[in-house]
């Protein structure tokens, strides 16, 4: 007699479940495999006690994570066991593991095993967990199975400092954190660095150039004179932190994260004006506006009340997504490309996740599900954008800042009363009663197209019958029936081709280069045409002007460009109703000319005709109160086009009625479509509040709510990670289970929680406190007591010190050779480019360097033109990330094409000459111009083998050009050259 | 049988049935999948190279068994028509002019093609050639003489039908920007053997660059010094090569020396091994500023193998690159991309059509291409460097109609689903034909190919497991063949 258990425990599979489970492992097996397994943990385990308390995250989840959720995980649940969910787990869903009891759970009997057939993880897949693994999965369900989430996604809570030994070490709160630490590893922490070598780190850290002399004499002279030595390095830092410098330096950091280019990426890589933007950045960092405040306007400024001009410029951050202008290319795909990638560079900048592959289908290590994932897609959906080469929707964003309040007034004016005059034309477009249908409907085309007529219950319908020709103007007749004798206005409703499906599919849309109307009255051969004044829409802020279809001079008009999803409607009304004779039939022609990427033609599919006898109609037209508001409006729209402004693309929602439904994609596609969903946030976070719009507004402050687990943390980390040249979190992309556990979490915590509840989210704040920190001030140098043992820096028993990033490079050559620009803000800027690099798809792109004499040839590097197929040599060199998507952080390299770099390039070769300039001015003895120039690059005096060094250098390129006049700087600039080549020069 | 026996041989036959059982039965199946996927998620070759202390390029050995040590990937850019000269497409001729039949067209996305196109012939005779027997249009002469050293696959398939996604999925892997390519993940994994050169170098011609640019040979979330070096046939051969115009060679070596000797003195100060890097890495600057104008001057080159090649010193041509790209590979450089422009034959104007520009195109590749594969084989070269030639896709069987109606030139839209590569050299058939179109040349008949199982097979030959060559990236082992599944194609192995 065999039990029902019996049954179920030799496979670790419920039978009934055994054949779906099957199937679905080998469709998706494969893509399993790419978890990426560290084996960290299992390492020299076996040696080890058994600990007091065996907790969750610490000692179970990185089994599982490691040995089990391969298989046994979110995508693959090989026999309906996962260890993601817990309730798959434990009972009464789960079977595996009884709560209390080892011997009676299935887990350890199978983890245990000594059966080849039956053993857990089956032995082609690894080896058998170690006796200590074991024990600690035993005691673990005799404690009664305690499951918690991963350390990332449990709000940070406030901490106690930690007890330290060394009391008066610490100055900063942080520092009793790292201490504490240092001291359980027996290490102990460095000495303070020399105060001219930590301002030196200190000013670049925070401003992106090195001290200038006077600054470094004003520190040291400020360090002897004050008895509190430590005013004098807050007064360094605080003047550092209300530099105009400080956002230019910060701001690379953060484009580094949304992706900003001056470019468009895949296809033609055409420019993109979106440096209004870049400068929205650089000037919020530099008013440390909060980043809460920071985080919303980026995501959903434009749904901010009363929104200001800065508000909508600032969600051009979500407008940085590739788009393709490449002749051909399908505007759908590349929509839902940008909309994918504003959800994962959201996740990523924010929560530290990359939740790309849930695209696809649940990943086993993921806190989120493909359904939740598309739950995020679905805030981000229903943006007007759409792939389109026109960038729009866009915000006119006033070249001259002081221009803002009052562009942002007229803005908000001219949207109010657009808004009123729009809803009163919709209300009577939409209005059923307005409309008789016309039937007996005869259709035809001027060419190819062909067009067909179907009687539908109300009405006639037509509609293309296979290809579509470019040119395509359709000639719609209908009688104008019954009791009809008078006309007001005539509707031409144009829809998709299969308006069910487009909803979700849309087709391509329409645009009417010219609609015209006319009557054939009984007995007349020819049509009268029939005046159109005015063209009432269902759009209230449409792309193209409809009215641009009554102008037969232009291309554009009415139009759902370049997509459609439902059928869309426009009245074409008169100034005065038109007395319509027995026996009249109208003649209504669409004329279509703009063609799509050079292969779509944006022809009406489908569509059908009515006519109204409302006079409202005709008081849309020529009612007093409306006349005198579009009077208004073109006044407010006249004195807004005289603020010089530019084109920058931003977010702009659908309006309700259009507005684009979002479904789960079969495995990531988006032409396979599964059910809908509804925006929501994934089950594991906070839910959103439930008596709030459920929109990107809410979405954006859920992000920053203290209930958020992960943004305060994230945000922290990276500030961190630019300070110390390595996270707490290392992987500062990953938060999640596959991420590397912090090396200090209770200090990473109490960052977070006091980033959040005391101060005010200011970035200021808290890099002021690092910097400030003894931890900061230590030593970088390499204490062999730690070299070894602790290579990257994580336990902090010494200073940081870093290559410069790519902007450092260049902006500190420009700064100590004296050619820095310090003009801010502006269109991209041109530097000096090697020879043959900028070859850029479209030939019409150039790049044009200004002259020496020109400060825009020396501006900071931030200014630079950030073309993403043509990344500038210089900061592709020095590991600048090309800005394609979310860059986290940079991976610093160290090659011979830096070398060049800063040798021979260009640039370099004139801030040589720069500093070679300087250093003859400082002084009249040789030894004076040198020592100044290397002051200059290491904030220091050379020490005396440094000095002979670099004179025996001098003296030798002197004597070798000694006989060549026209040669006489060549010693200077050979040794200026060496200097901005130093280890020190290049390293904070 | 009573019941209780009925019971027990259930359960024994639920036992048998137990995972492994199960896959073994359905090897031929879906099973053999899971187990292939299973098996190389624990037992794959895992390559983390190791190179040495303070040199990111130092040569590895491969860490499995290897037939090619480097590569010459030569890229058509816009996609040459298979059906204008390899695919031989008897059949399509008959429907030349003919309406393109409906079922061709049910679910299909086109770049350019409207509602119902005419199909067209090939444009142009096939012969066969060879031992072999290969057909190959009267367009390529030359290379016609050289099929039997050739490996076609005639079944290539790719996911995207737009240049800039498609270029990426041939380089990268991956239709969007910022993934290695690669040149980078083969320089990463065997670092190069002169280290004098940049171990992966990108050569032009045609006049412009691919669309999807630098990212084509980036190195994604690999270190930037396994991004690819551009290099130019015409004018200074590497970014920043020369020294400014008033520094000497023996004057930069005097500012080296000295930079040397403060940098170590920097080091004593601070203990950073990163400092004793950038000393070497400013020493091999200096090699490089020698060793590479001297492999990129053609000039010494004899006048018959400029003459065989059809080289002209101090152009840009794809025949210069041809005899560079010989050179380099002579010289040990790891990986070569070569990058010709100018294949995309729409037909919307005269460049591009079928009937005009493609002609000139063919004349402009066939010499280079036939004479780069012979010389190789001169220098004893061709039996450890891999010859690889493709497009991004290939081209339709029908004629393109953009806007839906007839065009003046003769063209073909993009065709993901069918395409042809050669390959020639290190651990391929020679002389070898694999995969069969279906007769209009639309799909693959038997035997698809994807691009990633290109990218597999090219692993394989330099000796990786291509699976195992990956980095933790985000979450996830980043690979170039991708998240789907993708197979050696032992097929066409020598």
């Amino acid at each position: 007699m065999i039990t029902q258990s019996h049954l179920y425990t030799p496979s670790l599979m419920k039978p009934s479940h055994r054949l779906r489970t099957c199937v679905r492992s080998t469709i998706l097996g494969v893509c399993c495999t790419l978890l990426s397994v560290s084996g960290a943990f299992a390492a020299d385990a076996e040696k080890r006690a058994l600990p007091a308390n065996v907790t969750f995250n610490e000692h179970i989840r990185p089994l599982l994570t490691t040995r089990c959720t391969a298989c046994h995980g979110g995508v693959q649940q090989a026999g309906d066991v996962s260890f993601v969910y817990l309730e798959s787990v434990l009972p009464p869903e789960g079977w595996i593991i009884e709560p209390g009891n080892p011997d009676a759970s299935v887990l350890i009997e199978r983890i245990t095993s000594t059966d080849a057939d039956t053993v857990m993880p089956p032995p082609e897949h690894g080896k058998p967990l170690s006796e200590y693994e074991v024990a600690l999965f035993k005691k673990w369900i005799q404690d009664g199975v305690k499951w918690t989430n991963h350390w990332s996604f449990e709000v940070p809570k406030e901490t106690s400092l930690p007890s330290v030994k060394q009391t008066d070490w610490p100055r900063q709160r942080i520092d009793h954190f790292v201490l504490s630490e240092l001291e359980r590893r027996e290490l102990a922490p460095a000495d303070d660095e020399a105060p001219h070598r930590w301002l030196r780190r200190v000013t670049l850290d925070l401003i992106g150039l090195p001290p200038t002399p006077e600054e470094l004499e004003t520190f040291l002279r400020d360090l002897e004179g004050a008895g509190n030595s430590e005013a004098a390095y807050e007064r360094v830092v605080d003047r550092l932190l209300s530099s105009p410098r400080y956002g230019e330096r910060w701001a690379s950091v953060w484009l580094d994260q949304i992706r900003y280019a001056d470019s468009k990426g895949l296809g033609l890589d055409g420019r993109r004006n979106a440096w209004k933007y870049r400068d929205w950045v650089i000037n919020a960092l530099n008013q440390d506006m909060p980043f809460d405040q920071f985080t919303i306007k980026q995501l959903a400024g434009d749904l901010l009340p009363d929104a200001t001009i800065d508000d909508h410029v600032a969600t051009a951050a979500n407008r940085l997504t590739q788009s393709n202008e490449e002749g051909g290319t399908d505007d759908e795909e590349f929509r839902v490309a940008a909309v994918l990638d504003r959800v994962s560079t959201t996740f990523q900048t924010w929560q530290g996740l990359t939740i790309g592959c849930v695209q696809c289908h649940s990943h086993p290590y993921d806190p989120v599900t493909h359904e939740e994932y598309y739950q995020l897609v679905a805030f981000f959906n229903n943006t007007a954008d759409c792939d389109l080469d026109e960038e729009w929707p866009v915000v006119k964003a006033p070249l001259d800042p002081n221009d803002s309040e009052l562009a942002t007034r007229l803005d908000r004016e001219i949207a109010a009363l657009r808004s009123e005059i729009w809803q009163k034309e919709f209300e009577q477009l939409q209005a059923p009663s307005s409309w008789k249908p016309l039937v007996n409907l005869t259709a035809s085309t001027n060419n190819a197209t062909k067009v067909k007529v179907e009687s539908k219950e109300t009405h006639d319908e037509f509609h293309t019958d296979g290809t579509v020709s470019q040119g395509t103007d359709f000639v719609l007749e209908a009688p104008l029936l019954g009791d009809v004798r008078k006309m007001t206005a005539i509707r031409v409703t144009a829809m998709p081709l299969d308006p069910e499906r487009a909803v979700a599919d849309s087709e391509w849309g329409f645009v009417w280069s010219e609609v015209k109307a006319s009557l054939i009255t009984p007995g007349q051969q020819t049509p009268q045409p029939v005046k159109i004044d005015r063209l009432i829409v269902d759009e209230p802020e449409p792309f193209h002007d409809p009215q641009e279809s009554l102008n037969g001079k232009s291309n554009r008009g009415f139009s759902a460009y370049t997509r459609i999803h439902y059928p869309r409607q426009a009245a074409l009304v008169f100034a005065e109703p038109i007395d319509v004779p027995e026996g009249t039939r109208l003649r209504v022609e669409l004329k279509h000319r703009v063609i799509s990427l050079g292969a779509f033609p944006l022809v009406t599919r489908r569509g059908h005709l009515a006519v109204s006898e409302n006079e409202a109609f005709t008081q849309l037209v020529v009612g007093e109160e409306i006349k005198t508001q579009r009077e208004q409006l073109s006044k407010l729209r006249g004195e807004r086009n005289k603020i010089a402004s530019t084109d920058i693309p931003v977010m702009r929602e659908r309006p309700e009625h259009l507005s684009r439904p979002t479904h789960l994609f079969i495995r990531g596609l988006f032409l396979t479509k599964d059910k809908q969903v509804k925006a929501n946030v994934p089950a594991i976070f906070a839910p959103l509040p439930s008596d709030e719009p459920v929109d990107r507004l809410a979405f954006a402050m859920w992000l920053v709510s203290a209930q958020n687990p992960l943004t305060a943390r994230v945000t922290v980390n990276r500030l961190w990670a630019r300070l110390f040249g390595i996270g707490l979190v290392a992987t500062e992309e990953d938060f999640g289970s596959s991420g590397e556990p912090p090396s200090h979490p209770a200090l990473l915590d109490d960052l977070a929680w006091r980033f959040h509840h005391q101060m005010g989210m200011s970035t200021k704040s808290l890099l002021r406190e690092l910097v400030l920190s003894r931890t900061y001030r230590q030593s970088s140098r390499n204490r062999p007591d730690v070299a070894a043992s602790d290579p990257a820096n994580r336990w902090l028993a010494r200073g940081p010190r870093q290559r410069l990033s790519a902007e450092e490079v260049r902006d500190m050559a420009l700064s100590v050779s004296g050619l820095l620009s310090d003009k801010q803000f502006g269109p991209p800027v041109h530097p000096p480019i090697p020879e043959g690099v900028w070859r850029p798809f479209m030939a019409a792109d150039k790049w044009d360097t200004p002259g020496t004499d020109n400060a825009d040839r020396y501006r900071r590097s931030i200014y630079t033109y950030t073309k993403r197929s043509i990344p500038y040599p210089m900061f592709a060199a020095f590991d600048a990330p090309s800005r394609e998507f979310c860059a986290p952080r940079r991976s610093p390299s160290n090659t011979p094409v830096q070398a060049l770099m800063s040798l021979n390039d260009q640039t370099f070769v004139e801030c040589s000459a720069g500093l070679s300039k300087r250093m003859k001015d400082a002084g009249s003895s040789i030894e004076d111009q040198i020592a100044y120039g290397f002051y200059l690059v290491t904030s220091r005096k050379p020490r005396g083998a440094e000095m002979q060094e670099l004179l025996k250098l001098y003296h030798a390129s002197t004597a070798a050009t000694a006989n060549d006049p026209a040669t006489s700087s060549v010693g200077l600039a050979q040794i200026a050259s060496l200097l901005l080549n130093l280890d020190e020069s290049l390293t904070k | 049988m009573n019941k209780n026996l009925h019971i027990e041989a259930m359960g024994l036959q639920l036992q048998r049935q137990t995972r492994r059982n199960f896959l073994s039965a359905g090897a031929v199946g879906l099973g053999g999948i899971w187990l292939a996927g299973q098996a190389s998620a624990a037992g794959s070759v895992k390559t983390v190279p190791k190179h040495a202390p303070g040199n990111p390029l130092s040569p590895l050995a491969p860490p499995l068994p290897a037939k090619a040590k480097r590569v010459i990937f030569l890229h058509m850019v816009g996609a040459p028509s298979q059906l204008e000269l390899f695919d031989y497409k008897p059949d399509l001729l008959k429907l030349d002019g003919k309406d393109c039949p409906q079922e061709f067209l049910a679910g299909k996305r086109f770049a350019f093609i409207q509602g119902t196109p005419k199909m067209l012939g090939p444009q142009y005779p096939f012969k066969q050639h060879g031992e072999s027997g290969t057909w190959v249009s009267d367009r390529l002469p030359e290379f016609s003489k050289q099929v039997d050293k050739v490996c076609f696959i005639k079944t290539m398939q790719t996911d995207q039908f737009n240049h800039g996604p498609a270029e990426l999925m041939v380089h990268t892997g991956n239709s969007r920007m910022g993934s290695p390519s690669i040149g980078s993940w083969v320089t990463w994994g065997l670092g190069t053997e002169n280290e004098d050169l940049p171990g992966f170098i990108v050569l032009f011609s045609g006049g412009r660059q691919p669309r999807a640019g630098q990212a084509l040979w980036g190195a994604g979330m690999l270190p930037s010094i396994y991004q690819g070096v551009q290099c130019r046939s015409k004018g200074d051969p590497v970014l920043n090569i020369s020294n400014p115009k008033e520094v000497s060679r023996d004057s930069r070596r005097a500012l080296l020396d000295s930079l040397t000797r403060l940098n170590e003195q920097s080091y004593e100060d601070y203990g950073d091994p990163e400092t004793l890097t950038r000393i070497s890495q400013y020493e091999m600057a200096f090699r490089m500023q020698m060793a590479v104008p001297e492999a990129m001057d053609i000039t010494k080159e004899p006048a018959h193998v400029l003459e065989m090649y059809g080289a002209k010193p101090g152009e840009e041509s794809f025949a210069n690159n041809c005899l560079l790209a010989r050179r380099l590979a002579q010289q040990g450089v790891r990986y070569i991309q070569l990058f010709d422009w100018g294949w995309d034959s729409h037909g919307a104007d005269k460049n591009e059509a079928i009937n005009e520009g493609f002609k000139g195109k063919c004349s402009q590749i066939d010499r280079p291409m036939a004479a780069l594969l012979k010389d190789l084989e001169e220098h004893g070269l061709l039996e450890d460097t891999l010859v690889v030639w493709s497009g991004e896709f290939g081209r339709t069987p029908m004629r393109e109609n953009r806007g839906g109606t007839e065009m003046k030139f003769v063209g073909r839209d993009h065709n993901p689903s069918a395409f042809t590569m050669w390959m020639a050299g290190a651990g391929v058939k020679p002389g070898f034909t694999f995969g069969e179109t279906d007769p209009i040349g639309y799909t693959a008949a038997e035997n698809p190919v994807h691009l990633r199982d290109l990218h597999a097979t090219l692993l394989h030959l330099l000796g990786f497991d291509p699976l195992g060559l990956s980095v933790s990236f985000q979450g996830l082992d980043q690979r170039l063949t991708g998240v789907l599944p993708s197979r050696i194609i032992h097929e066409i192995l020598a």
